[in-house]
């Protein structure tokens, strides 16, 4: 007996609304918000957050969580970037290097909570302890700037036509998390990999009852959040003027954020990489738009940690109003 | 009927010097559906996961097409084609239909899931068994019947010889039960052979060709369906002598109030529109068999799951029957109400606290000094009612995880008898106690309905049900079948009461 | 050893606790021997090291209670700079009295409190979100509120509220020691003595158990959390009386650290066990562990992965030895 769904029922169609309403909000009442580089610069800032919720929707489908996303993603800049500076390697390395770091520490949670059993909240919190402290050893370090040798990198986010004022910046980086995310919708709903976190987060053991090596796939889903941790490490460079060791704790909640705006369940078994893309660009434009409407900065901070609570709140409430039925 | 595809004989399982099978023994041929009947706690479950794998037999063979088997897992035995349906469904909600019934063997296109395939392969399976349902809908959003429909395409999408059917028919309406019997018809005449547990009788009748009834863990007898009667099948799942006296009639006197009235109690399909009264100083039997809805009824009695409907009286100091509003556990413990779980280690008590800690826990505002516990209160009371109920401890200090299943269960009788509740649903009261820890608590039933409280006493075992009750409730798939007096109880008319297939 | 374990001295305190306190003395030692000026600093690290437990203990004892009920909350190290930041701001821009502004601060911990119990025992938002959430509104209103200032708390010279400072010592005695046992004591006693620490350990263990022996489990599992928020706004009084200064957009490392003198301690995260003993020498651990290492040189970062260990490590010894159990 299939219900026809409303197409309201979607979360992901109300995001959508709202954020376009915010786009709409924004534009009417801001001048500022209208010219074509505060769009750009939302942009920029878009990358490393939507990275690193790609990464973190897995682990939330299975109904975990990795706060280590905010520190890690400082910390792999850091080191790479040290690298950079100190010891001349090229930053094409450097970005590998950020990649390997982010599997190495996903790997570690996906160990601690997959097959030791510690709780993803605790296991991730220790993991971001050690990454801000592993961060903390590097001295601030800029990566190379448009301008230095190495400095190419950051045409993967933002293509230069000419130079000087009049030159024409393109946000190609944009185009790329699009492509990213139908490939990792893809991904969640039809490869094994995306079945079997979904499965895992919607009943772990009949998941291992059916015969499935459930740890190996606990373990990967925590490999594949810091992967694209790692990546998004090498976004967060190409707009941090300076990467600042001791920062990053709290970043991770835009990112999360996001993915529950995007209609992740809390206690697992779905989530989708539209409704994350989504989630945070909502969040982008909440917290880069709000100045332009007269808030400061710091109010962002209050209502991203309000918005997650409406978001995860609805969730629940919709599921208790199914169960009664 | 074809040739034999499985033989067990004389199999024997024990846990823990207990008994669970005793020299069972079970035929099987192809194309044949072969029912496997016996009350709750017969053993039929036990024999058939060690059939499947999930125990390991301590002696006996098993012959599967001529050779002797043994499976030390359920992937071992699905390989060889036993399949089993479960009572309790492994399915993953969140996915759909078709991603369940082929999870863990997905068919691939290149790096791509073949959902498309799975759709195809599904639905030429629900042809296959004449059901309608819609391979792309999401597990979670069918009924229960429907998601064991799903578990049935999903045992025989396995390529199997021999099915299992554990209560196929609990969940299902009467139409899904017909389309269930088709398709078992189909299996038979594609040459499968079927076990089919079972206690609806009328259905046994209907659809197997044989029967084997199993008694306290042992093979009673096999007989053929449509030759046997069903008192003949009533007499071989019960047909034992009763050692301990059954009560000849009731001792609750006759003139006594009513205490608690339940009417018209509707809590889902396991409760529902059922009524009754208890009295003081009255044992009161709820028999039935599993799943027939008397656990869900006293929760929902007690406020421990949510009801849609239905009026609770009690009788008050004023000697008058009170309507009272019960949505929680407390506001039943309130009204005097105290409830024995039937599953004491998750709902009864708390392990890791100790006697004296779980005892006080329904009432400890009467150990309160302002807001501190008086602890050589509690201990006092607590030593008092181990003595009483002699509980087997070295101190009331002791950890409750480290007593026995007997003297937990008087842990959890203290923490009622401290709070002097004066309406005690017993849920099983007896379930996994020896003997000896049995009939104290017996006795102590006794001595308390004799005492003036009163009791609901829900149970499975037939001897407990016609040995202490005053009267008994039989219930059958959440409705009230019937209402016995001791004096005319039997054995028979309760099984015949609490297997009667009511739709 | 079999013997020393069943000594009732041994037994009162708890196998676990005497190994700890052993620990302790152990580190004290390695850090004089190893460290080079450490003993002879004298009583510099102790103070130190002191000054660091009072707040961190406040932390920790708060988030026992929450821990004991198989819950957590990870907002406090942000909550406390909240407390402390909006208390400074009373205090240096709108003028108020001292005890004013302590009292201020101290109500907007339990306000959290509240607020997080209230959605985790009541409308049943896992405990890990909420703690998510609170954290980044408790960073974003002490920022907005206090307009990205750090704030200052009285100095000992300061005529007027200079008594403050007496909340930790006075004339070398340490006042703040004795309110931080007696606090401790206080917790202790509420804990194992009283109604609400009765339904907090049982509830943490068995928590339908509890609902179905009649008692309203929400409230208690909520009045945790108050509990923690509570202790929490006192930490932050401690907090500034130790170091003076408050920056908004810290707090975090202070959150790994009070969790992990409460595990360490023989709380168990699972639920259920809590201790009061444990928790106050787990937060002397990790007190004397920070001025260790920062005397030693090397810096925050070493200490940030060093509590991450630890943590881990006790969590994961916890989870083991219950596996091992069942």
């Amino acid at each position: 007996m299939t219900k026809k769904k409303s197409i309201f029922k979607d979360q992901r169609y109300i995001a959508l609304l709202i954020a376009i309403l915010l786009m709409v909000i924004y534009f009417i009442f801001s001048k500022e918000f209208r010219k074509y580089s505060s769009i750009l610069s939302m942009l920029d800032f878009s990358y490393y957050d939507m990275l690193m919720a790609f990464g973190v929707t897995f682990p939330l489908i299975t109904a975990g969580v990795d706060l280590s996303i905010g520190t890690g993603m400082v910390c792999y800049a850091l080191v790479a970037g040290t690298l950079i500076r100190n010891n001349n390697i090229p930053v094409g390395l450097a970005m590998l290097i950020c990649i390997l770091l982010g599997c190495a520490i996903g790997l570690l949670n996906g160990v601690l909570i997959g097959i030791m059993g510690l709780a993803p909240f605790i296991a991730t919190l220790s993991t971001c302890m050690i990454t801000r402290g592993i961060g903390s050893t590097c001295p601030a370090t800029p990566w190379p700037t448009t301008s230095q040798p190495g400095g190419w990198f950051h045409s993967i986010f933002k293509l230069t036509f000419g130079s000087g004022r009049g030159a024409f910046k393109f946000p190609i980086g944009f185009i790329f998390m699009f492509i990213l995310m139908l490939v990792l919708e893809f991904v969640l709903n039809h490869t094994k990999f995306g079945r079997y976190t979904i499965a895992i987060g919607s009943n772990r053991e009949a998941t291992a009852l059916s015969g499935i090596n459930v740890k190996f796939y606990h373990v990967m889903v925590y490999v594949v959040c810091g992967f694209f941790t790692g990546l998004a490490a090498i976004a967060y460079a190409a707009v941090t003027p300076t990467v600042q060791p001791g920062t990053g704790a709290g970043l991770e909640m835009d990112a999360i954020g996001g993915v529950f705006v995007g209609g992740v369940s809390a206690t697992g078994g779905y989530g989708s990489m539209i409704g994350t893309f989504i989630g945070v660009m909502i969040i982008c434009l909440l917290k880069t738009g709000l100045p332009y409407i007269g808030l400061q900065a710091n109010w962002q901070q209050i209502i991203t940690g309000v918005v997650l609570i409406v978001a995860v709140l609805i969730d629940i409430i919709k599921k208790r109003r199914a169960a009664v039925l | 009927m074809g040739e034999v595809i499985l033989t067990m004989k004389g199999i024997d399982k024990s846990f823990l010097g207990v008994h669970a099978l005793d020299h069972v023994d079970l035929e099987v041929r192809a194309g044949e559906v072969h029912a496997l009947m016996g009350e709750n706690g017969a053993g039929k479950s036990t024999l058939m996961k060690v059939l499947t794998g999930i125990y390991k037999k301590d002696s006996g063979t098993i012959t599967y097409f001529g050779k002797e088997v043994e499976f030390h897992n359920t992937r071992e035995a699905q390989d060889a084609g036993v399949v089993i349906v479960h009572q309790e469904l492994n399915m993953v909600g969140d996915l759909t239909v078709a991603q369940n019934i082929f999870i863990g063997r997905e068919p691939k296109k290149g790096i791509r899931i073949d959902d498309k395939k799975m759709i195809e392969d599904s639905k030429k399976l629900f042809e296959r068994l004449k059901i309608d349902i819609n391979p792309r809908e999401k597990m979670k959003n069918l009924t229960v019947g429907k998601q064991q429909m799903c578990e049935i395409a999903k045992a025989i999408s396995h390529d199997c010889k021999l099915i299992i059917f554990d209560e196929p028919s609990a969940a299902l309406t009467e139409k899904e039960i017909d389309d269930l019997f088709k398709i078992i018809r189909d299996l038979r005449a594609q040459n499968m052979g079927i076990i089919y547990i079972s206690h609806r009788m009328d259905e046994i009748k209907v659809i197997t060709d044989r029967v084997t009834v199993m008694r306290d863990g042992g093979y009673v007898g096999t007989l053929i369906t449509k030759d046997s009667t069903k008192e003949d099948i009533i007499n071989m799942m019960v047909g034992r002598v009763i050692y301990e006296d059954p009560k000849t009639h009731s001792m609750c006197p006759p003139d006594a109030p009513v205490v608690l009235k339940v009417e018209h109690l509707n809590a889902g399909h396991m409760v529902q529109d059922i009524s009754f009264e208890l009295h003081k100083g009255e044992i009161l039997g709820f028999s039935g068999l599993m799943g027939a809805g008397r656990t869900e009824t006293a929760r929902a009695i007690f406020g421990a799951d949510p009801k849609q409907s239905g009026k609770i009286s009690i009788l008050g100091k004023d000697g008058q029957l009170h309507e009272v509003t019960i949505n929680n556990p407390q506001d039943a413990v309130k009204a005097g109400i105290g409830y024995l779980s039937e599953d004491r280690r998750r709902f009864g008590v708390v392990v890791q606290k100790s006697i004296t800690e779980n005892s006080t826990l329904a009432c400890l505002e009467n150990y309160l000094h302002g807001p501190f516990i008086d602890k050589a209160k509690e201990k006092k009371d607590s030593e008092r009612l181990i003595k009483e109920l002699a509980t087997k401890t070295p101190s009331s200090d002791q950890l409750v995880m480290n007593l026995s299943g007997g003297n937990q269960q008087k842990v959890v009788i203290a923490k009622w008898l401290i709070r002097d509740s004066d309406i005690l649903i017993f849920d099983e009261p007896t379930r996994g106690i020896d003997v000896g820890a049995k009939n104290e608590i017996y006795k102590l039933m006794n001595k308390l309905a004799s005492e003036g409280k009163s009791i609901i006493m829900i149970s499975s075992e037939m001897t407990e049900i016609l040995r202490m009750s005053d009267r008994i409730v039989v219930m059958c798939e959440g409705k009230k079948t019937g209402e016995i007096r001791i004096e005319e109880a039997t054995q028979e008319n309760i099984m015949d009461k609490a297997t009667r297939n009511i739709n | 050893m079999e013997k020393i374990k069943q000594n009732p001295i041994v037994k009162k305190i708890g196998f676990n606790r005497i190994i700890l306190i052993c620990v302790l003395i152990l580190m004290y030692v390695v850090f004089c021997l190893g460290i080079k000026g450490f003993a002879a600093a004298g009583t510099k690290h102790l103070l130190n090291t002191l000054n660091y437990v009072y707040f961190l203990g406040f932390l920790s004892l708060g988030v026992t209670f929450v821990i004991a009920t198989g819950g957590i909350d990870f907002s406090i190290g942000p909550v406390m700079f909240c407390c402390a930041l909006v208390g400074g701001y009373c205090l240096n821009s709108y003028k108020m009295p001292l005890v004013a502004d302590i009292i201020i601060a101290i109500l907007i911990g339990l306000a959290f409190g509240i607020f997080n119990g209230y959605m985790v025992a009541y409308q049943k938002v896992p405990a890990f979100i909420i703690s998510m959430a609170s954290m980044n509104i408790a960073k974003g209103a002490a920022a907005v509120f206090t307009k990205t200032q750090s704030q200052s708390w009285p100095l000992s010279t300061d005529p007027v509220n200079g008594w403050f400072r007496n909340l930790i010592s006075v004339n070398g005695f340490p006042v703040g020691l004795v309110i931080f046992a007696i606090a401790a004591v206080i917790c202790g006693i509420i804990l194992y003595n009283t109604k609400m620490g009765r339904y907090i350990l049982c509830l943490g263990s068995n928590r339908e158990a509890v609902r179905l022996s009649g008692v309203n489990t929400k409230k208690w599992e909520m009045s945790a959390y108050v509990m923690c928020g509570l202790l929490t706004g006192i930490a932050s009084i401690f907090f500034v009386a130790a170091y003076t200064t408050v920056q908004p957009g810290y707090g975090d490392q202070y959150n790994n650290e009070a969790i992990a003198g409460c595990v360490m301690g023989g709380t168990s995260m699972v639920g259920g066990l809590a201790s009061i003993l444990g928790t106050v020498i787990g937060v002397f651990i990790i007190s004397l562990l920070q001025e260790g290492i920062l005397a030693f040189g090397l810096g925050k970062d070493i200490q940030l992965i060093v509590t991450g260990v630890i943590v881990i490590v006790a969590v994961y010894a916890d989870v083991s030895a219950r596996r091992r159990k069942n």
